[in-house]
């Protein structure tokens, strides 16, 4: 891939997504573009960079954009944050809303929905009692192709091999041909939708639990101080955020404090 | 980049092993495995029985006392290497093929399985874990997947795999992951269920280069297994091989850099015993 199609093509990702590419992420244009190339019967990656330039209403745009997007996840993806969860964050809320019986969960950047599944299961699993309560969970993914899978709730053998351990797979799931299907009961229970976090947030405060794993390292600085500043408006005072493990609000946005619940970070907003 | 669904296809359209190994790797799994129904099965195949004799009579060759018999084999063996002796039995033919995209002439993959293998029943008493009899077929089977995956990984991709390496100096799992969505480990744990192998030995496959997520003993030890033998193998080859392992791992299994260095070469002098021992890896 030469630079000028590099850099035509990061710059359209950055502008659309926010999603920064450096120099020398040339393998992984090529790689992802390659697989769009093919999907889309265009023999090859010149052939799809030479139709995006020339014609910006055929729909490339977009693809290009979720191409680029990155979907890895896993159930109970390193399993400490859904441990620190079950044992604390989940018996305090629920302590705390009794009254009420509402919580609101949020799960940007869902992917095929395994994070927010493995909340449910979690739920279902060590909290049954909240499965009576109004439980909003909105799930949010870019990608709208990822997002019809999320939707689908559908696994392969290999996503189901990843962090599920298998007494929850039989338990939760429903054995359809070679893949494995999430009860409908669970399913239903979270409301996907197609969210671009660099542009406006149809998502409704206060949110008691905001899971946001691994998505703030795509993005500048800047973009990280916009995305945490709506979610200082959303996050419920006495909420919690969650990270990745490689990320943090420290220098960024001030509002938040960190606070260690058994091995995992979680973000706070500061008492004013 | 592949198509994972045919990727599946042809992880799950491997010849199946032969049904005693799996009955036998099954029943050895159960934590209430009885010996007696070991025996009966391994004495119901003939060239099992004889394998088994052979290598129990190998390992007694210290001692004076012949084993004749099934049941005193499995005695002296533990059904934890009796579970590996099965399992390479019927693997063999598989591991002993070349996968060139992986870097690995004929016999080569079989070589690394055996040494892997060798390594965990060394390392049992180094650790202060009880060894699970799981470890020493996922040990044996690490690297199954790279069979499967080999198929896959044209020119092309091999080339952005490097590139990938190089420039966000991944290893070639984290690599693999980035770019295909998939790992050789989590295609080996896909073949390990194809052949009905038991569910521990399956995650000590798939977890074998990130055991945090494994979250089982099992896989804690395939992983030092897997390291130990591309230490082994370096030091015959005259490489050198740093063995650093993870924080995770040392603390959980108790080891420090003074016992990775005892055990080294004890394992290494092990393997090559087995080595000249059968004439065969």
């Amino acid at each position: 891939m030469n630079t000028a199609d590099f850099d035509y093509v990061r710059g359209y990702v950055r502008d659309q997504a926010a999603i920064v590419l450096e120099p020398g992420k040339e393998y992984l244009v090529e790689s992802r573009l390659q697989t769009l190339a093919r999907k889309e019967n265009l023999g090859s990656i010149d052939i799809l960079i030479s139709k995006l330039r020339s014609d910006s209403n055929n729909g490339l745009h977009r693809k290009v954009v979720d191409a680029m997007t990155t979907n890895e996840t896993s159930f109970f993806r390193d399993i400490h944050p859904f441990e620190a969860l079950r044992k604390f964050i989940l018996p305090e809320l629920v302590a705390r809303h009794a009254q009420e019986r509402q919580l609101n969960f949020w799960c940007g950047a869902a992917s095929t929905g395994q994070e927010p599944y493995s909340v449910m299961m979690l739920i279902a699993e060590h909290f049954p009692e909240l499965l009576g309560w109004n439980i909003k969970f909105t799930a949010t993914e870019l990608c709208g192709e990822v997002l019809a899978r999320a939707r689908r709730g559908r696994f392969n053998q290999l996503e189901v091999n990843r962090g599920l351990p298998a007494s929850l797979l039989v338990k939760y799931f429903v054995q359809q041909g070679v893949e494995w299907e999430i009860r409908e009961d669970l399913r239903r229970r979270v409301d996907f939708r197609e969210l671009n976090l660099v542009r406006d947030w149809s998502l409704n405060p206060p949110l008691d639990i905001i899971f946001l794993r691994n998505v703030l390292i795509y993005f500048d600085v800047e973009t990280k101080k916009i995305i945490l500043a709506k979610i200082r408006r959303l996050l419920r005072p006495g909420g919690y955020l969650l990270l990745g493990g490689a990320e943090t609000t420290f220098n960024i946005d001030d509002a938040f404090e960190r606070t260690v619940v058994d091995k995992t970070t979680f973000y706070r907003l500061k008492q004013s | 980049m592949i198509d994972l669904t045919k990727l599946i296809e042809q992880a799950n359209e491997l010849a199946p092993l032969p049904a005693s190994t799996v009955r036998i790797a099954g029943l050895i799994g159960n934590p209430n495995c009885q010996l007696d129904e070991v025996t009966e099965l391994i004495g119901f195949d003939q060239a099992l029985t004889l394998k088994l004799l052979r290598a129990a009579n190998s390992a007694a060759s210290a001692s004076s006392m012949r084993i004749g018999n099934v049941r005193e084999a499995v005695i002296r063996m533990g059904t934890a290497q009796v579970m590996a002796l099965v399992v390479a039995a019927g693997a063999r033919p598989f591991l002993q093929t070349s996968v060139p995209e992986y870097g690995l002439k004929e016999g080569l993959l079989w070589r690394h399985s055996v040494a892997a293998a060798v390594a965990a029943e060394t390392m049992q008493a180094f650790c202060k874990v009880v060894t699970p009899p799981e470890t020493f077929t996922a040990a044996l089977l690490h690297d199954v997947g790279k069979l499967v995956m080999g198929r896959f990984l044209s020119p092309e991709i091999l080339d952005l795999i490097r590139r990938a390496q190089e420039v966000d100096h991944l290893g070639q799992l984290e690599a693999e992951t980035l770019l295909l969505n998939v790992h050789h480990g989590e295609l080996g744990g896909l073949i390990a269920q194809h052949w009905q192998l038991p569910p521990r030995v399956v995650q000590g496959i798939i977890y074998h280069h990130d055991p945090e997520q494994g979250q089982d003993v099992v896989c804690d030890l395939t992983y030092l297994a897997n390291r130990l033998a591309k230490r082994i193998e370096a030091g015959l080859d005259g490489r050198a091989y740093d063995l650093t392992i993870s924080d995770g791992v040392a603390e959980r299994l108790a080891l420090t850099p003074k016992i990775l260095n005892d055990l080294c070469p004890v394992a290494a002098s092990r393997y090559v015993q087995v080595r000249r021992r059968y004439n065969a890896v």
